[in-house]
């Protein structure tokens, strides 16, 4: 199975939604703490040969990339999101010095993640720790709008999958939030954990599905139409869910992964959620994707450096 | 580096459980101490069995002092026809009840309290049943009945009485004694002094009252009174009482029985009252006529936890919801109801809109027209049976009277009568409010407002 080393510690993984081959990586040195950020796009080879993985460009940052995105409507556009409260938008199809072709800086503090639209696909949110969710798009210089509810630090956002101005946001206030992009307010606040919540995703085969991960450990699924109560709770990590990703390929399939080290597989409607654990990460893990365009490849990364693809049910590390 | 100290904390808080940031929301949120609020989108209002009810409240006629009705009545003998009217009406076995307060202003503290002490005993009380005084000037007829429900809600008592008692004949407004020499150094303290017409007259200048709008309110309170007597609203909360009267000039003693308001002028008109001289400032406005009267009276209310009524069968006339007392400037004392009312209101987690009824203390026509344009309020909805202009204003005794008018006042009204607010001003500087709720407000179909938008969750969560 492919892996690549970094030379600091991975934040974020996300498989490129034009090239099945390609993927990039957000990191951060020091463990995103202090120091430099680099944003690496890597290829994985075709067939098997000398090197399984190579590295297609990077780019490096003042400050620490805690999230990254494609975009939806340029195979060669990506944005990485910045703990100096930056956003950079990279054209990997223009030379390194013309790199990045637009840094967007309006938050306050770190932003946490960003999610660029599969719907809207000029358009991309970010949220950040202070404690706002911003949205963009990609003619514009400045954010088109500011969503400012959330009491503390906003972890993450995620569109919805079907409806192109619905986006959830999850936050260290220990609520979910849904919104309309056309409305002033949230239209929805979901107190969903107890503690911090630091991330969110919407099931891509059921628009009002939404799962969201704590520091309680556990991560929950909702259905936004009737949140009094979660409609599964999957425990089994033993340290706060860092991500939580819905599979592009099966509706009852989600996977996390968590300050435990662990990247676990779920399948949420089953009495035995828990499908699969994989440990093959030595630190925190902290960055998980499916591929969309081939089913059960999967990607990991965490504060080991380290960034795994592997096929769904293989063990990451097998050479 | 601080950056880098954040972000380290922050993360670490990813590794730790017990979230210390989640008890910082917590504390953006503040406790209401009524949840009967109006404004929420659904129908708050609960039953809850530890709420302080009112269940009677009855007041003697007021009379005027030196002259009239009461002018040769002990005042234990006022005390105690209310007190006992209290047991009476309610059939209660009064060895249940766990303390007596009276508001009580003018008389010698400790006089006054072995005064009141005796009238219960009069009033047939046993000897195990305490009585206290409280004296915060003006509403210390409304003081005592807070004191009453404070003491329920904290569990000491279940059942107690807050009355309110003043004779005005035997206990004119003096100052015994000297004047401590600082007062000159404090201007506050040094206002502390000045005689309430003067403080009525600052106000009027102050704030622009005219003349004329006092004398109208003064008319007002006194056609609102007449009318009231006429139609016989006040005998549900009047208490005859059987007492003498000494003819000044023969001494001869002539048994009577006083059960109506003896001040009020039901032919008063604009015309005759503009007649009248300023009495505390030179071309001032404040008159013997747009003041209140000098009076003598009592009142008392009965209240308890609502457990204990539903136990006993007591219909719940009202439930106390909150008290406030603050304090403003002694000059402008009249002022108090401005503040004390959004204050209780606020507490009570209602708005201004939402009171149905006020019972505002006319203490001068110059400090209620201020009060009633200040806080915007309707005038239909204050003191519909008039006020102590016409009334007149047995200072201990009015917080009492206040709220035995009012909650017979609001069940005469019926349910769309929801919310009552009692207030007044008070000598040197202060207000006092309560909120009252009627008590069978509990409807879901008359109080519940219709919910605009739905947006799936409580109007507070915005």
């Amino acid at each position: 199975m492919p892996v690549f080393k970094t030379p600091f510690s991975g934040y974020s993984v996300k498989f490129s939604p034009f090239y099945e081959h390609r993927l990039a990586v957000a990191t951060s040195q020091n463990f995103g703490i202090l120091g430099n950020g680099r944003l690496h796009v890597i290829d994985l080879s075709p067939t098997p040969s000398p090197s399984p993985i190579s590295e297609f460009a990077f780019f490096d940052t003042a400050d620490g990339l805690y999230d990254l995105s494609w975009s939806e409507s340029h195979d060669s556009l990506l944005l990485a999101a910045g703990a100096d409260g930056s956003l950079k938008l990279y054209d990997l199809s223009l030379p390194p010095q013309s790199n990045p072709v637009r840094s967007l800086h309006e938050h306050s503090r770190e932003v946490h993640s960003s999610d660029w639209s599969p719907t809207r696909r000029d358009s991309f949110l970010s949220s950040s720790w202070d404690d706002s969710v911003k949205l963009w798009t990609t003619d514009r210089p400045a954010s088109v709008r500011t969503f400012k509810e959330h009491a503390y630090c906003v972890y993450s956002v995620a569109w919805n999958p079907r409806h192109a101005d619905v986006f959830a946001s999850a936050s260290g206030d220990c609520t979910a939030r849904v919104w309309d992009v056309r409305e002033p307010g949230s239209t929805m606040i979901i107190p969903a954990h107890e503690h911090e919540i630091l991330s969110c995703d919407w099931n891509k085969y059921d628009d009002c599905c939404l799962v969201t991960a704590a520091v309680d450990k556990t991560i929950r699924v909702w259905d936004v139409r009737n949140f009094r109560n979660p409609v599964a709770v999957l425990s089994g990590h033993n340290y706060a869910v860092r991500r939580v990703r819905c599979s592009p390929h099966a509706r009852n399939l989600i996977m996390s992964c968590s300050y435990d080290m662990t990247v676990c597989m779920w399948n949420y409607m089953s009495e035995d959620a828990l499908i699969e654990r994989y440990d093959h990460h030595s630190e925190f893990a902290v960055g998980v994707d499916f591929s969309v365009l081939v089913e059960g490849l999967l990607a990991s990364t965490g504060w080991d450096e380290m960034v795994y693809v592997w096929q769904q049910g293989m063990d990451p590390r097998a050479p | 580096m601080e950056k880098a100290i954040n972000r380290q904390k922050l993360l670490l808080d990813h590794l730790r459980p017990i979230s210390s940031a989640k008890q910082n929301f917590d504390a953006s949120l503040s406790a209401s101490s009524c949840i009967a609020g109006d404004s929420s989108a659904y129908q708050r209002s609960c039953v809850y069995g530890d709420d302080v009810v009112i269940v009677a409240a009855y007041r003697t006629a007021l009379c005027k002092s030196k002259r009239g009705g009461f002018k040769d009545t002990y005042p234990d003998d006022l005390l105690a026809p209310v007190l006992r009217a209290l047991i009476e009406k309610t059939n209660l076995n009064p060895s249940e009840v766990g303390d007596i307060v009276v508001g009580t202003v003018l008389a010698p503290g400790s006089q006054r309290a072995s005064e009141c002490r005796m009238a219960a005993f009069y009033a047939g009380f046993p000897e195990t049943v305490p009585i206290r005084t409280v004296n915060r000037q003006c509403s210390s007829g409304l003081q005592a009945i807070a004191d009453v429900a404070a003491a329920i809600k904290a569990g000491f008592i279940d059942i107690g009485i807050g009355a309110g008692l003043e004779s005005m004949t035997i206990n004119p407004m003096t100052w015994e004694g000297s004047v401590n020499p600082r007062v000159k150094d404090f201007s506050h303290a040094q206002n502390c002094l000045l005689p309430m017409g003067v403080t009525s007259e600052n106000v009027a200048h102050r704030f622009n009252v005219t003349r004329q709008e006092q004398d109208q309110a003064a008319v007002e309170s006194h056609l609102r009174a007449a009318a009231a007597t006429a139609s016989g609203k006040f005998n549900d909360e009047i208490i005859p009482i059987n007492t003498k009267i000494v003819d000044p000039k023969s001494g001869e003693e002539k048994p009577v029985t006083i059960y109506v308001d003896d001040g009020i002028r039901p032919n008063a008109t604009l015309s005759e009252l503009a007649k009248l001289k300023p009495v505390f400032k030179k071309n001032g406005t404040t008159t013997a006529g747009n003041s209140s009267q000098v009076s003598d009276g009592a009142g008392a209310v009965l209240l308890m936890k609502r457990s204990v009524a539903v136990c006993k069968g007591l219909p719940v006339l009202g439930v106390f919801r909150t008290f406030a007392a603050v304090g403003v400037d002694p000059a402008i004392m009249g002022i108090g109801p401005v503040v004390a009312i959004p204050a209780a209101v606020k507490a009570a987690g209602l708005e201004l809109d939402d009171i149905d009824l006020f019972e505002i203390n006319e203490a001068f026509a110059s400090q209620f027209v201020y009060c009633r344009k200040k806080l915007d309020l309707d005038p239909e909805k204050i003191n519909v049976n008039g006020g102590a202009i016409a009334l007149g204003h047995p200072l201990g005794a009015t917080g009492a009277r206040c709220v035995a008018t009012m909650l017979h006042e609001m069940k005469r009204r019926g349910k769309d009568c929801r919310f009552g607010v009692v207030s007044m001003c008070i000598g040197t500087g202060m207000g006092a409010a309560a909120v009252f709720e009627r008590g069978d407000a509990v409807d879901d179909i008359s109080n519940a407002r219709k919910v605009e938008a739905n947006r799936f969750l409580s109007k507070d969560a915005q």
